[in-house]
């Protein structure tokens, strides 16, 4: 069910960082033994007219046992936070798991004093490889009416993902980083390049597809529109940044550098499979039993 | 009818479709005694039959005709028959028959070389090898006649084609091919690139003549050594050792048939061109008579006053041209000047002589590769190499999967293994 209260939700990375911390350590100290601990905390942003922006989190105590959340602690955090960030508000609250359980609830309501309608930020920590999208769902609380009781359920609700320049260079650091622990020159490289390879791949189809629109445009197939056109204009107009023949000339030299270094490459591996044919060759063939390299020749 | 004009008539009959035509191979296979016994006939049954429709047939014939030794007349009107017959044959047919095909050809190139006229076979070799050639990457023996017409009528230029295709493919069964005919390939070869002046091609043959695989000396491969060494000695300056992939048998007997070549090439080393002329007329005779490279010497003599004159680049920035006389023995200074210009146009150097002062100035290769040209040809090149690449893991994994290798593997590995378990030999070897 999805919310009908039309509020806009925008999620910072921090966030999704900082849940993912939590999560992580508690696993790591409870050890391998059992499923890793639900975790819990305190989402904080600004709510302006219909957009609410989630900004920063915290962490909260949760006693499992009692079930019951340290209120003391949350509202000596919440002080301490507003002393830093006047302007964020408690927002919500999130935690870990696959699927909405009957004891957030509770939670939910207990949170209400503080906040009238709290959101519910939800994070997945079991990994799914061939899911693409981010594992995590905001939940809102309404009041539909089941079996003639009213009563309030979670709803799901769409998020966009909102970034600060700052923010952006910590997500690329950590989705450069992650792939290889102690990454060496030869993984970095290869990451780079795999970058740049999706990165220019992308690029051509979609110039692929601007060309085919054209190309339809020309025959008739599709309609001549003009701001289209002008967009498609100005785009190709930007490139070359510079043609004079100065720049032609150096851009030529460093491109066949570049060319010169990848003939090099190709050499050499051509250069090895030519030399363990040869072994291979030798080891299959020659009645001798030669092991040595290359015999002199005077 | 008498068996020769059923065996015509059968000709004409089944040269239409494919199993028509392996049919007829069979029975033609057949009836080569039949066609021997009628040789003097055969000139009547050859009109009859039309060579690119009955190709199969009509090369039999011809083959049969021309066993026997021929006469003036008669080796003329074979060799125009032969000419336009490989001319006009059907390939798929004569393909069939290789064989055949080859013996005609050799019969062609006697011919054409007992006339004294060799331009004569040039063309219709040439259409001969297309037309057996199940793809041009393909060797057949009847390159190194081909090769061998060319040389003869110095007709260079027209082999051109023939060389460059790259040989990967030698499958005796399509094309009958034996291994003297591979030798001689590389060495015709090797031959033709040096009249062109190519040095560097010339040198990849010869070495393809001397790495070829064999368990005994040949001559071809000695007599390709020779020139190997008076060919890398004009283009490298030096002799490389031999490669990995050198027969053990080359290895070990080649050096003390050639010991004339050797003494010229460690002479060279010393740079010494009155040694070396003195090392070239006392082994004059061997170079001359026997080998016909004594033109071949005289070039390594220019190249070793072009290696001097290059060496002074790499220590003078410029320098008279009476100082370079000197220095590098030649007369005097018009020498000099002479070879340097020479040198100069054929972009071995880069000078600029001042005639005023006599003196020459060294200089830098201007090419700056920053043209489009440039990437162009780089581009091109990386395109060649990866598919060389291409062809070369696929050579590399048929090799790999080879019963020699596997088995010599397998017994080698317990030896070298201990984490293995043993391997179990027995799969390799009973395949």
């Amino acid at each position: 069910m999805s919310s009908s209260s039309g509020l806009t939700f925008k999620l910072h990375p921090l966030v999704i960082v900082n849940i993912s911390d939590h999560h992580t350590r508690s696993k790591a100290q409870t050890g391998r033994a059992g499923r890793p601990p639900r975790v819990y905390g305190c989402v904080l942003g600004v709510q302006t007219g219909r957009t609410v922006e989630i900004f920063n989190s915290f962490e909260l105590r949760y006693d499992p046992v009692e079930e019951l959340l340290d209120r003391a602690f949350l509202e000596t955090k919440q002080e301490q936070y507003k002393k830093v960030f006047p302007k964020y508000d408690v927002l919500g609250w999130y935690s870990t798991g696959s699927d909405v359980q009957d004891s957030d609830m509770l939670i939910h309501k207990a949170l209400m004093d503080i906040n009238e309608s709290p959101v519910y930020v939800l994070l997945n920590p079991t990994i799914n490889h061939a899911q693409k999208d981010l594992p995590i769902s905001i939940f809102e609380s309404e009041l539909h009416v089941i079996d003639e009781v009213p009563s309030l359920i979670f709803v799901n609700a769409s998020y966009t993902i909102e970034t600060v320049e700052a923010e952006r260079i910590s997500v690329d650091h950590v989705a450069h980083i992650k792939p290889s622990d102690g990454s060496s020159a030869a993984t970095q490289l290869a990451a780079h390049l795999t970058g740049m390879h999706s990165a220019i791949k992308m690029l051509n189809s979609r110039i692929r597809v601007l060309y085919h629109h054209l190309a339809s445009i020309q025959k008739g197939d599709a309609e001549y529109e003009h701001s289209l056109l002008r967009q498609i204009s100005s785009l190709v107009r930007r490139l070359p940044a510079i043609d004079s023949p100065k720049f032609q000339d150096d851009f030529l030299m460093e491109y066949n550098d570049t060319l010169l270094m990848t003939y090099l490459a190709t050499i050499t591996k051509c250069s090895s499979t030519m030399n363990e044919l040869v072994d291979k060759f030798n080891t299959a063939y020659d009645k001798q039993n030669r092991r040595g390299g290359r015999t002199t020749f005077i | 009818m008498d068996a020769l004009d059923q065996l015509v008539a059968q000709v004409q009959a089944l040269s239409g479709s494919e199993q028509d035509v392996a049919h007829l191979s069979s029975l033609l296979k057949q009836a080569d005694e039949l066609l021997r016994t009628h040789a003097l006939r055969l000139p009547f049954s050859l009109s009859s039959l039309h060579p690119t429709k009955h190709s199969l047939g009509y090369l039999y014939l011809l083959e049969a005709q021309s066993s026997g030794t021929l006469t003036r007349e008669q080796s003329d009107s074979f060799l125009a028959l032969a000419s336009s017959f490989l001319t006009v044959c059907a390939p798929e047919q004569i393909r069939l028959a290789p064989d055949k095909f080859n013996s005609v050809c050799r019969r062609l190139r006697d011919q054409a070389m007992h006339l004294h006229e060799p331009m004569r076979a040039i063309l219709p070799l040439q259409c001969a090898i297309r037309k057996l050639q199940p793809s041009s990457e393909y060797l057949t023996a009847i390159h190194a006649d081909y090769l061998q017409m060319c040389l003869l009528s110095k007709c260079y230029k027209a082999s051109l084609s023939i060389l460059e295709d790259d040989i990967f493919e030698i499958d005796q069964k399509k094309t009958s091919l034996v291994p003297r005919d591979f030798l001689l390939y590389c060495y015709y070869g090797g031959m033709i690139y040096i009249g062109l002046k190519k040095f560097s091609k010339a040198l990849e043959f010869f070495q393809h003549a001397i790495t070829a695989p064999t368990t005994a000396l040949n001559a071809i491969t000695i007599a390709a050594f020779g020139k190997y060494v008076l060919v890398s000695l004009i283009q490298n300056g030096q002799v490389p050792p031999f490669p990995k992939y050198t027969p053990a048998v080359v290895l070990r007997n080649l050096k003390s048939c050639v010991q004339d070549y050797l003494d010229l090439a460690n002479l060279y080393a010393s740079r010494n061109i009155a040694e070396v002329k003195r090392c070239i007329t006392q082994h004059e005779e061997v170079f001359k008579n026997q080998d016909n490279n004594l033109g071949l010497a005289k070039q390594v003599i220019a190249s070793l006053y072009k290696r001097n004159i290059q060496r002074l680049t790499q220590t003078y920035l410029t320098l008279s041209l009476q100082d370079i006389a000197n220095t590098v023995q030649l007369d005097d200074e018009k020498d000099a000047e002479l070879h340097i210009l020479q040198m100069i146009k054929d972009g071995d150097i880069f000078a600029a002589i001042n005639q005023k002062d006599g003196m020459v100035s060294f200089q830098e290769d201007p090419e700056q590769y920053n043209t489009c040209d440039m990437t162009q040809r780089l581009n091109n090149e990386i395109h060649h190499i990866v598919c060389l690449a291409k062809k070369l893991t696929w050579v590399d994994e048929q090799v790999s999967c080879d019963h020699a290798y596997l088995s010599k593997i397998g017994r080698d590995r317990p030896r070298y293994d201990e984490d293995f378990d043993l391997v179990p030999q027995k799969i390799y070897t009973n395949i």
